[in-house]
């Protein structure tokens, strides 16, 4: 299996459309075993590669562009064939956009909220997490039908699986025993946003069968953290420039792909659990002595020697804590760097530049 | 607390500031008066009575360490809770509104910058770091908090911008996490925010070393209450024509329900700011001299602009008689009932424009166009803030074209100027002042 049979988002969902029914989903934390037990696939909304033409007469230019894709692709008709719209509350701006396309804009699909509660979370925060689940398990039984039995303890049973392949393929990789580079890693997990755990799982298996255990690059250490692995130049950058990418801190990926599998008990509860349990992120309100020390053990578990901030411009939770953890990793003796990124718009050569001179500051 | 804090401070309240301004006083006397602008009428009385009370609060404020549990809080956290504990309350933002109108808004800014803070974050934080960071402030000093105390029912900036004070000062952050109603606000919500005000009380106890007293709590409520009623109608003179004040006046005047919310100095301020607005009505006399046209206003103030702005309507006749802003602290009161203290407290914080839907606000904004008879609208894009801004344009839009009346926007900051075009924002304008007197 390798990332060139990997199908494009849009075989996919043409050929999903026959047999099924399509909830698109802003970002980034959501319960996804709902959707799954209602027969849902989640097409994952992170970076449409569109340029952004309609979403400006709607946005201002202080928007990001994760919220600015998000739109373009929905006014663009990308989402004409859905059956509806989850916005998960994560941010001011997407929570804004989730009640400017609701509220204005006569979006093709209902749309569904989230909530996700926010850090420090109090103690009535699981029973909180349980009454979301609660109130979409219901919204989605009116647009796409009851959940057949069984299937809710079936989605439960696809998460704990995925959940130990993406442990296993972070562990792997941190230990030096997955050779491949950033681009192959990130392509294959974000495959995960839009294709269904029937067939992903086959996918990832084979895929950590089959990839070897060495000849990925041998340079330096790193860690990146921000919102998504995109722009895709910029993993493509770090492989050229060998840098090992050994961990990372991304919304899209590790602060919710390693999340601590729903147990057995009552499902919604499990989920709860689960939710609580994910590593820190700036969008869930963690405190920054969390998010730190999280860094700090990631830096240390993967032999990391710096990390690479990659911030979507305009993305407040993550500017916010920017300083503090720089301030922090650097006691540490973990240098960092700050990359400014639009999602879809080339790194380009400046960044390239800067890459390399952290690179032999590191070595 | 100690003994000779709580000595001082007192002191200071009884004698030390009435000391202080009378010798303020005096000099001023000796100042030459400004020139009237004739397209303003008398200026309201009550101005000096709110700039003694605003003096006063920040200068004692620099007593209250050692004296008093000192909290920070945001704008739309239920404060009531803490005045029951005795806190000596300090808000960022009233004090980044300060800030803003004395023009430091690029010189706190930049401070921030200088310790890697984006320019592109909300400038209220930004000041309130710059002035962490570098002790500027035209307030004298800021005494540091005990503990902080948020509530992200205006934005999560706040929530990300009190996490940094917290891990800086390595002191207690209090969240009160409201779910945005994207709909109408649910059973959920608000078990979920009454147990967390349960969960708070331990909380403060301890912070302040006081038991909760739940008579003392519904008193100061009570008094929070009616100090937001009346700041209600205090806004709903404007309804009057000519208006009593303007938009502009009630901007510096909200600073007591803002800041000094659930005190008898804030609820006594707008008795009698009532009843000059009321007097005025009574004898017509409006805040600008020829008012032709009524005006809204959406989103915070533009703080550095505020004098230019107003002079600049006023001189064309135009008097801005409502802003969703200063409505803000007046809208949801009605919602706090102390036969439900906790479930209402809930209601009355989670219900408060930036914590709902669009839809929520249009309607808002339709009612309040008929209500004060507005001819135009004005929407400021607050670079700082997307909770308030991401949607204008739609909602412009739609309010334009369902209600036919001509509106603008204006892209500006909140205090950082360094971010204002003012050519582009006099062009715009010239082009709005064009369509609202051919309407
Ligand atoms: S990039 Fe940041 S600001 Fe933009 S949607 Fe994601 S979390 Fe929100
Ligand atoms: S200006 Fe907006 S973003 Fe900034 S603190 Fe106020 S509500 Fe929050």
């Amino acid at each position: 299996m390798s990332p060139a049979q990997l199908p494009s988002r849009g075989d996919y969902f043409k050929q999903w459309r026959g047999g099924g029914k399509v909830c698109a989903v802003f970002p980034a934390q959501y319960p996804k075993e709902l959707l799954w037990a209602h027969g849902v696939l989640p097409m994952e909304v992170w970076d449409p590669p569109l340029a952004p033409a309609r979403a400006q007469g709607h946005l201002q230019p202080y928007i990001c562009s994760v919220v600015r894709q998000g739109l373009e692709l929905l006014l663009a008709g990308g989402m004409d064939e859905v059956g509806a719209i989850l916005f998960p509350h994560t941010c001011d701006s997407l929570q804004n956009l989730a009640s400017l396309v609701a509220d204005y804009l006569e979006p093709p699909a209902p749309s569904l909220f989230f909530y996700n509660p926010k850090a420090p979370f109090a103690a009535a925060a699981k029973g909180f997490y349980v009454s979301q689940l609660q109130a979409l398990e219901e919204d989605l039984t009116l647009i796409f039908g009851p959940a057949p039995e069984g299937a809710m303890e079936q989605a439960l049973e696809w998460s704990r699986r995925l959940s130990e392949l993406y442990a296993q393929a972070y562990a792997r990789r941190a230990a030096g025993e997955l050779g491949v580079g950033a681009e192959e890693f990130y392509r294959l997990l974000r495959a995960g946003e839009y294709l269904h755990p029937r067939d992903y799982i086959p996918l990832l298996e084979a895929w950590l069968n089959e990839a070897p255990a060495q000849g990925g690059p041998k340079g330096q250490g790193i860690i990146i953290s921000g919102v998504l692995p995109s722009p895709p130049d910029l993993m493509e950058t770090l492989d050229g420039l060998d840098f090992r990418v050994v961990h990372d801190d991304l919304i899209s990926m590790s602060r919710r792909l390693l999340y601590p599998p729903p147990g057995q008990g009552d499902p919604l509860e499990a989920l709860a659990e689960s939710f609580l349990a994910m590593p820190p992120c700036s969008t869930r309100g963690s405190s920054l002595s969390e998010r730190l020390e999280w860094l700090k053990g990631l830096a240390q578990s993967g032999g990391a020697q710096g990390v690479v901030f990659s911030v979507v411009k305009f993305c407040e939770p993550e500017l916010f804590d920017l300083p503090e953890l720089r301030r922090g990793l650097k006691e540490a003796g973990l240098p960092s760097l700050v990359l400014e990124v639009d999602v879809n718009q080339e790194v380009g050569g400046q960044a390239a530049t800067r890459l390399e001179a952290f690179g032999e500051m590191l070595s | 607390m100690s003994l000779s804090a709580k000595a001082r401070m007192q002191f200071m309240k009884d004698l030390g500031f009435p000391a202080m301004l009378s010798l303020a006083k005096a000099t001023k006397g000796k100042r030459k008066p400004r020139k009237a602008n004739p397209d303003f009428g008398p200026p309201l009385r009550c101005a000096t009575r709110l700039k003694e009370i605003m003096t006063r609060h920040y200068y004692l404020s620099r007593f209250a360490p050692g004296a008093r549990p000192v909290a920070w809080v945001t704008s739309g956290a239920p404060v009531e809770l803490l005045r029951a504990f005795d806190f000596y309350t300090i808000y960022p933002e009233n004090h980044g509104a300060l800030c803003g109108a004395q023009k430091m808004g690029p010189e706190l800014c930049a401070a921030a910058e200088d310790e890697g803070y984006s320019p592109d974050l909300c400038s209220y934080a930004r000041v309130d770091l710059g002035h962490f960071f570098s002790g500027k402030t035209p307030a004298g000093k800021l005494p540091k908090p005990d503990i902080l105390f948020c509530s992200n029912n205006i934005c999560q900036t706040v929530v990300y911008w009190y996490k940094v004070l917290a891990h800086r000062l390595g002191i207690p952050l209090l969240m009160f996490d409201t779910p945005f109603n994207y709909g109408e606000i649910t059973e959920a919500n608000i078990a979920y925010m009454k147990d967390q005000i349960l969960e708070m009380i331990p909380v403060l106890e301890k912070a302040s070393g006081k038991a909760f007293d739940m008579e003392r709590f519904l008193r100061l409520a009570e008094l929070s209450k009616s100090a937001s009623q009346l700041w209600g109608q205090c806004l709903e003179t404007m309804q009057a024509r000519p208006a009593p004040m303007t938009i502009f006046d009630a901007f510096v005047h909200l600073a007591p329900v803002v800041s000094l919310r659930g005190l008898p100095v804030a609820r006594n301020y707008y008795e009698i700011l009532l009843a000059e607005l009321t007097d005025r009505v009574e004898r017509g006399i409006g805040a600008i001299t020829n008012e032709k046209k009524r005006l809204m206003w959406d989103n915070i103030a533009v703080w550095y602009k505020v004098r230019d702005f107003s002079e600049l309507f006023a001189a064309r006749g135009m008097n801005f008689v409502a802003a969703t802003y200063t409505n803000a602290w007046a809208e949801t009161i009605q919602h706090l009932d102390m036969s439900h203290p906790w479930e209402s407290l809930a209601k009355t914080y989670s219900l408060v424009i930036l914590n709902n839907n669009l839809e929520h606000r249009l309607g808002l904004m339709e009612k309040m166009v008929r209500e004060y008879a507005v001819d135009g609208l004005v929407v400021h894009s607050a670079r700082s803030c997307k909770p308030y801004s991401l949607g204008q344009y739609d909602l412009k839009r739609l309010l334009s074209q369902r209600l036919g009346i001509p509106a603008v926007v204006i892209e500006a900051d909140i205090t950082d100027y360094r971010f204002f075009s003012e050519e582009q924002a006099l062009t715009r304008l010239e082009a709005f002042f064009e369509s609202l007197e051919a309407a």
